[in-house]
């Protein structure tokens, strides 16, 4: 259990969002995207920021939970911002103070930036929130379908994918047992100095590891045994259904752009 | 006491979408010295309740008293590093936290973290490697070298080397084969009694564990379902099977034949040898004899 991990965690509201195509979702995070390096002014993203959260919150999953995705980057986000407002020389002077100058161009640039920045992952959380990971990996080989032509494996690619999700928990909850198990052994992270850190570091990951390897060796013997093959054909338990709602939800992503590039 | 809840509760992920009650409201006192089993569904809070023996969880709400340590809910706790050297705890497949590239080398390392020197923790290493049946011989091999049986051993040879008060065990049977199964329980009963160490086991197996307990604490959905001796969980098998577990054979054995002959009010024989020794001895003379041809007939 690990209640700050929200990465690839969905949370079932029933909302009009969850109940949405996988495909149509990824093509509009992707959508999002491309509205995100549109917009260009002060307008263009207030009206982004009041169409991102009605459509966060249409999804039912309290905000909060959105904020806390983009909680990680706050140092990252902050580095941008005082980055960038040092470094573009735009605009006239708003101070100056030796060789540093603060200019009105910089400091709009590095709001904009960071902006986005924060804008895209509390938006894009809203795919994981509002999509289990066995459909977000089915709808993720839907969107790749086109590449097969050009010698892409969208089986390939999500089977590693699947894989990887189905494993990140697992592995999480026991490093979590065996950091506890060494603490029990006297080796508690959070009672150390930091030269005795590093070194208990390795106490645990080395059974990690090693239970990964294991791990891993078991999954292959037991795929095998059960006849699987790569990129051979296969039925779908869920079989995708592309709705109307799918449809207008891209829509309202197509508006937006083309609201977004005219302010 | 070695032990006692006091209206204790525990909920993973507190103030979340996630949070879960993982046990409610428990009361419990085990005393020093004696051995405890520990029995319950999947998912009745067996774990949980375990790591509160020594701090690894705290109660979010009651009291943990664990030998002269008061654990709060609410309070900042006290330094618990002393308190985790008194309590050992075994967790699941102990091998799997094994790491070092000898095996002594990992059963010095708890002592060490505990302060000993590096030759007073040899030394324990020593002692736990006697105390858990296996040569001396193994101690500079690779721990992942070692059989699943002698790696459980040696892993959870590597608590005891931190020489604790009360060892606390997560299912230390699973996955063994029944040879060493017996072994390990005959063992830790050895702990107990000779050395007077407070030996406290989680199991599915009641069975290999019914004839040397002297306490049971069955748990159902994270309360407290029974808390009593060997003895009178025998007089009452009924809570098991409210609990979800089925009642162990030798339990069933011993009520039919006590039923049958009338000895309800003895102490139950829950190995098949001391219960064929019972058995053996209502043919004694001395009335018995008689009483059972009457009882065939």
């Amino acid at each position: 259990m690990n209640d700050r991990l929200l990465l690839g965690r969905s949370i079932e509201t029933g909302s009009w969002v969850h109940k949405l195509d996988a495909r149509s979702k990824i093509l509009a995070m992707i959508l999002y995207l491309v509205i995100i390096l549109l917009a260009h002014s002060w307008w263009a993203m207030a009206v982004l920021a009041v169409f991102s959260v009605s459509v966060l919150s249409s999804t039912k999953v309290p905000l909060k939970y959105y904020l806390k995705a983009a909680k990680p980057l706050r140092y990252l986000m902050l580095f941008i911002f005082v980055v960038q407002a040092l470094t573009v020389k735009e605009g006239e002077a708003l101070f100056t103070i030796g060789s540093f100058s603060l200019h009105e161009g910089g400091l709009r640039l590095a709001a904009f930036s960071v902006i986005r920045m924060f804008l895209l992952i509390t938006f894009t959380a809203l795919l994981t929130f509002t999509t289990r990971p066995a459909k977000l990996n089915q709808g993720l080989e839907g969107v790749l379908t086109p590449f097969k032509k050009l010698g892409l494996s969208p089986e390939r690619i999500t089977l590693m994918i699947s894989i990887a999700l189905r494993f990140i928990p697992t592995i999480l909850d026991e490093s979590q047992i065996i950091m506890k198990a060494q603490a029990s052994r006297g080796a508690d992270l959070k009672e150390l100095p930091l030269k005795e850190k590093m070194r208990m570091l390795v106490s645990l990951l080395v059974p990690v590891i090693s239970s990964a390897f294991r791990r891993a060796q078991d999954l292959v013997y037991s795929m095998e045994a059960r006849g699987f093959r790569m990129d051979a054909p296969r039925t779908k338990y869920h079989r995708p259904a592309w709705g109307a709602a799918d449809s207008v939800f891209i829509l309202m992503f197509v508006i937006m752009g083309v609201a977004v590039a005219l302010l | 006491m070695a032990i006692q809840l006091q209206q204790v509760s525990y909920t993973y992920a507190d103030r979340s979408l996630w949070r879960q009650t993982a046990l409610h409201d428990m009361n419990l006192d085990l005393p020093q010295g004696s051995m405890v089993g520990i029995a319950g569904a999947t998912g009745s809070g067996k774990s949980t309740l375990l790591q509160l023996f020594n701090g690894i969880l705290k109660p979010t709400q009651g009291t943990v008293s664990v030998l002269d340590v008061t654990i709060r809910a609410g309070e900042k706790p006290p330094k618990l590093l002393p308190l985790r050297r008194r309590v050992g705890l075994v967790f699941q497949f102990p091998e799997q936290q094994m790491f070092e590239e000898t095996v002594e080398k990992d059963l010095i390392f708890g002592p060490l973290n505990f302060g000993m020197s590096p030759e007073q923790a040899k030394e324990a290493a020593r002692k736990a490697m006697t105390a858990m049946g296996l040569d001396h011989g193994l101690l500079q091999r690779n721990p992942f070298h070692l059989s699943g049986g002698q790696m459980r051993k040696a892993a959870i040879a590597s608590v005891l080397a931190m020489e604790p008060e009360i060892l606390v065990l997560d299912e230390p049977t699973a996955t063994l084969d029944p040879v060493s199964r017996a072994e390990l329980i005959g063992l830790l009963e050895r702990l107990c009694r000779e050395e007077g160490r407070t030996i406290i086991i989680v199991t599915h197996r009641m069975d290999e564990l019914l004839p040397y307990a002297d306490r049971w604490v069955l748990l159902q959905e994270g309360r407290l379902a029974f808390q009593g001796s060997g003895a009178e969980l025998a007089a009452d098998p009924a809570v098991l099977e409210r609990c979800g577990l089925t009642v162990p054979q030798s339990l069933r054995y011993w009520r039919a034949v006590a039923e049958r002959f009338g000895l309800t009010g003895e102490k139950p024989r829950l190995t098949a040898e001391s219960l064929a020794e019972r058995i053996a001895a209502l043919r004694e003379p001395g009335g018995s004899a008689a009483e059972m041809r009457d009882r065939y007939e």
